[in-house]
């Protein structure tokens, strides 16, 4: 063991990420296509009956992620009570088995393997990508699938043939976002890039954000880090400021990307404001409030998506929440519709009562990843072969501008793009 | 930097250290009287924010128990605050009931203090969840205009800006008023603190106690009514802190105040523990320090408050303000 | 066999949570609250992490199948993750060992956070994302045992001879009263110096096999919440005896595990149930609360031997 081996590696290393950062976003932008689902078909009326389908849902029910894993429980609760309205699978009842993994890595395996030892078929977790390394491998060993609802870090679906995710890299989206701002305001010269340096979907995003602003030949005045837990940002806005950018691209989540946006309006910034996938939310509201008007969102979902089922999905989230259902709740919602359809047709295939529950989960795993579906964040499909199985192919991404009502404290986001 | 830059730098560190130094106030008042951290400071400081949001009457989320609930009342946001305030201060009371005076009795290490004030930072902040969920809260608009009542006339239009501009640079340096409001308050209750510990009698009793809690309850100081007072007194200020950073960045969830725990914990040090002054020089210190730190190293900016932390432990080890007192271990 | 699938990871936690505790008790030996532990503890743990997914390679490339790791690697891991934690710890510990009480933790919590702050900024630690795909050198978790169970017992075995010994005798000097023990000939700085490396050689060690035990290592394994988390374990079980930490570590880490098993019993009325599981973190703070009423010395005291060893005695006449 040479020291010197060591560094030069260690030196190598950060290369190799850089280079593997640039091969992703380069093989994003081919999109694969995938054949257009057939909407679900909903037979309500159906009586249930027989031995309930386990899914497990693991995610951060308590911690300091719990609002994002308290909207995902409400989408996976959501789809629950859906799906076995519209007759189960096949007429046997789903029965979603919730443990909370907190907000930490050992806190994800011990809840994955609650729900792999209580008997189900599938997990829909975790919520933050780090525990998602921590706790996929031992999914992926017990060979139970996973569909991963929001993370979103590389390397996810590589983890092994057992793990997908529901949730996109942020590849195509944040381009999109960037380009809708241009089109706002085609004098943009200055940009300055926020990120928070300690969430994996927000550092993520950013190197997209990043690239995407280099391409466009646009000048990447500073990049600004925070961290999540932060609530002041006056050092960050002020070092931005004093560059005198046009547009400034946010990546952070709901309580502090909502801080930055107030206070970068309080300091007086009038250019417009990206912000990243972690701030398609309606949780930002009561934070920067009358001041969250005008924000451009990078969406993996819209609400105002035309489709049956969004439609269906947005109007129990409504009933149940008094507002608009967010991006993790749809998410959560769809990755258990994924598992209900892949059920449903191995169930009409081969009958679930003939397998084994080992060789019913690799069975539904091979089913689910290649089929196609109709959820509330448009048509989906995922990428069946190779190193990167399990990764989502999604046909839909929005942006949308945050318009604030009178009140300041509710509001809306209008699809543009 | 700029020149610019670096006095809008000093003023965003002053505004920032103002949060620490209010979070401090409290926080470092136990330890004045009492010897011992309080961890379940950051939690009262967060049950002052939400009891003050229940109080103007605004209904709750919809999820956990209190789901869309709200009082059948609701108070003007002064009032609302004042309330907030108090209840937090009984609850720092009833904290103290639980895990300190227990402990106190049985003669227990300082240190089993601390992680029994923990245990209850860890219940509340979870209870907080369990009632009204994990979603930010923000208080009316009109709150910053409202708690200014008595401001208004300087104001044009009686109507409080959001920022404040201070021509002495071209361009202006910009502070937010809700900042300002915070600095002059840290300010005030700093004075009033000072006073009432130098200056009157309950004072003089709280330094007897401070100095040595057996021999003044046999000169017929009532201790235990005397630290209950004490924590009343840091709830109380904890809870207006609470408040008032709530208006400034909103309620960011049941965590709201937890997340301030380290760093008034450092600004505590680094003042000197139990010196009040302390709390709020040791505040603006790492405010300024935070602040300071070069835009192309700001990854590094909380990094850089510790090791200027870790500095000054190793040139002063009892902090800026702290007294110097041999110690038998 | 289904037990250990289930709770194999976690039993393995608690072993791991122990020694943690055990690297905080060894500092306080000597009267020092340091609560640097979950720095070494990230350090080893990125030392691990990096080495095994650059370096220990196998032949040819390509990642390790699942279970195929050499366990030699991993050992080598643990020896350099202690030797680097020895280093820096020795590099920190003679300033920093000057401070004492509260002023000596939140000196050593700053550390804590330096670790954590540059494991966020730097690019070979892979920033937020941390270092994933760490290979594993056993296919069940529960298999760590035999890596963890040796290194708890003969860490706890050292600590024990340690408390025995003639250094452990000084070390104690120094806690019951510095200026005496210094005045009889005990060398404050060498001896509060060795503590806290020794403490720190233990959680380095620690945190390289928990890299591979928990598959992934990023910067919020080592942070100040972790640092409270070991401190309440050295509190509750017990500061004066090694069984202490260690009965504290085991208790805390399976605590809510064992609230959550107890949710899922069938037949509980539902509201009972659905409270233990989302209440779990409030019953976990309130036993924390309740504990030192009853255990204000901690739940192992030595008084606990002392009292059983008179009685064998007594027995025994």
């Amino acid at each position: 063991m040479q020291i010197k081996r060591l560094l030069s590696l260690a030196a190598l290393l950060g290369l190799a990420s850089l280079s593997i950062v640039a091969v992703v976003a380069q093989e994003a932008t081919e999109t694969p296509t995938i054949e257009p689902p057939t909407p679900f078909d909903c037979k309500e009326g159906v009586e249930l009956k027989g031995e309930p389908i386990k899914i497990g849902i693991a995610v951060a029910q308590t911690s300091n992620v719990a609002l994002l894993g308290q909207e995902q429980v409400i989408g996976a609760q959501i789809a629950g009570e859906f799906f076995n309205n519209c007759g189960g699978i096949n007429g046997r009842p789903i029965q979603l088995v919730f443990q909370d993994t907190a907000g930490d890595e050992a806190g994800a395996i011990n809840a994955f393997q609650t729900v792999i030892a209580d008997g189900v078929v599938g997990i829909v977790g975790p919520t933050l990508s780090q525990q998602a390394f921590a706790s996929d491998p031992i999914a992926n060993d017990a060979g139970v699938p996973v569909m991963a609802p929001s993370n979103t870090a590389r390397g996810i679906p590589q983890i092994g043939r057992y793990i997908s995710r529901i949730s996109a890299p942020v590849a195509i989206v944040a381009p999109n976002a960037v380009a809708a701002a241009l089109d706002l305001n085609p004098d943009i010269k200055n940009v300055a890039v926020f990120y928070a340096q300690n969430d994996a979907f927000a550092s993520s995003e950013t190197v997209t954000f990043q690239e995407t602003v280099n391409k466009l030949g646009l000048n990447l005045a500073t990049v600004q880090t925070f961290q999540t837990t932060d609530t002041d940002f006056s050092a960050q806005i002020s070092n931005a400021l004093a560059l005198d950018p046009q547009l400034v691209i946010i990546s952070g989540l709901a309580a502090d990307g909502g801080n930055l946006v107030k206070q970068l309006r309080e300091f007086g910034y009038e250019g417009l404001i990206v912000g990243g996938n972690g701030l398609n939310t309606a949780n930002i509201f009561p934070v920067c409030q009358a001041l969250c008007d005008g924000i451009i969102i990078a969406q993996a979902y819209s609400y105002a998506n035309e489709s049956p089922i969004n439609q269906t999905f947005r109007e129990i989230y409504k009933e149940a929440q008094g507002k608009e259902p967010p991006q993790f709740s749809a998410q959560a919602f769809a990755a258990v519709q994924v598992f209900v359809e892949a059920l449903i047709a191995l169930d009409n295939e081969v009958g679930l009562d003939t397998l084994e529950l080992a060789e019913l989960r690799t069975r539904l795993n091979d089913t689910l990843l290649n089929m196609t579906y109709d959820t509330p964040l448009g048509p989906v499909g995922f990428v069946s072969e190779g190193e990167a199985d399990g990764e989502i192919i999604q046909g839909q991404f929005y942006v949308a501008q945050i318009q604030m009502n009178e009140d300041g404290q509710t509001g809306s986001f209008v699809f543009i793009r | 930097m700029t020149t610019n830059l670096f006095f809008q730098q000093v003023a965003n560190g002053l505004a920032i250290g103002s949060v620490y130094a209010i979070f401090a106030l409290g926080y470092t008042l136990i330890f004045s009287i009492l010897g011992i951290i309080n961890f379940a400071h950051g939690a009262v400081f967060t049950l002052g924010a939400y009891f003050t949001f229940t109080l103007t009457g605004t209904a709750f989320g919809f999820n956990g128990l209190l789901a869309q609930q709200k009082l059948p009342f609701s108070l003007w946001f002064p009032l609302a605050l004042l309330g907030g305030a108090l209840l937090a201060g009984l609850i720092s009371v009833i904290i103290e009931r639980l895990a300190f005076r227990p402990l106190r009795r049985r003669g227990a290490d300082s240190l089993l203090t601390l992680v029994s004030s923990l245990g209850l930072a860890v219940a509340i902040v979870n209870i907080i969840q369990f009632l009204v969920g994990a979603e930010a809260y923000s208080y009316p608009s009109s709150a910053l205009n409202d708690i200014l009542t008595p401001f208004l006339f300087l104001f044009p239009d009686g109507k409080v800006p959001l920022a404040l501009r201070v021509p002495l640079t071209e361009p202006p340096i910009i502070v937010r008023m809700v900042q300002v409001v915070i600095f002059a308050t840290s300010i005030f209750i700093l004075i009033a603190l000072t006073y009432l510990i130098n200056g009157t009698k309950v004072g003089k009793a709280m330094r007897a106690v401070a100095e040595d809690a057996t021999t003044s309850s046999l000169l017929g100081i009532s201790t235990d009514r005397l630290i209950q007072f004490t924590f009343f007194l840091s709830g109380f200020v904890g809870g207006i802190a609470g408040v008032l950073v709530g208006m400034s960045v909103g309620i960011t969830g049941p965590y709201f105040g937890i997340a301030f725990g380290l760093k008034g914990l450092a600004v505590i040090v680094l003042g000197g523990l139990g010196s009040i002054p302390g709390a709020v020089l040791g505040g603006l210190v790492i405010g300024l320090g935070e602040a300071l730190v070069p835009a192309e190293y700001i990854g590094y900016k909380d990094a850089v408050a510790f090791a200027v932390l870790f500095i000054v432990l190793l040139i002063r080890p009892q902090g800026l303000l702290g007294r110097v007192f041999i110690q038998k271990v | 066999m289904d037990f250990f699938s289930t709770y194999g990871f976690l039993i393995v936690s608690m072993l791991f949570q122990a020694m943690l505790g055990l690297s905080l008790y060894i500092p306080l030996m000597t009267g020092q609250l340091s609560l640097a532990s979950p720095g070494f503890y990230a350090l080893g743990g990125y030392i691990a992490a990096i080495l095994s997914t650059t370096v220990f390679l196998p032949e040819g490339g390509g990642k390790w199948e699942s279970g195929t790791f050499p366990i030699i690697y991993v050992l080598i891991e643990t020896v350099l993750a202690g030797l680097a934690s020895a280093l820096l710890a020795l590099l920190i510990g003679f300033p920093s060992l000057r401070l004492r009480g509260i002023y000596l933790a939140l000196a050593t919590i700053a550390f804590v956070e330096i670790v954590r702050v540059l494991s966020l900024n730097l690019e070979i630690t892979g920033k937020a994302i941390g270092i994933f795909g760490v290979p594993q050198p056993f296919i069940n978790k529960f298999d760590y045992v035999v890596l963890a169970l040796p290194l708890l017992i003969a860490s706890a075995w050292f600590v024990y001879r340690l408390e025995r010994s003639r250094v452990g005798r000084a070390f104690t000097a120094l806690r019951e009263d510095e200026l005496a023990a210094a005045a009889m000939g005990v060398n404050p700085t060498t001896n509060k110096v060795l503590a806290f490396v020794l403490g720190a050689v233990l959680a380095g060690m620690v945190g390289a096999i928990s890299a591979h035990f928990l598959n992934t290592w990023n910067a919020r394994q080592g942070t100040f919440d972790v640092s409270i988390l070991v401190l309440a374990y050295v509190i509750i079980g017990g500061s004066r005896t090694f069984l202490g930490p260690i009965l504290g570590g085991l208790l805390l880490t399976a605590l809510p595990e064992v609230l959550r098993a107890i949710a899922g019993i069938q037949g509980l009325p539902l509201f009972l149930s659905q409270f233990l599981l989302d209440g779990r973190l409030i019953i976990y703070g309130l036993l924390i609360v309740v504990a030192p009423l009853f255990y204000p010395q901690g739940l192992i005291t030595p008084d606990l031997f002392k009292r059983r060893a008179v009685k064998t005695k007594e027995a025994g006449a």
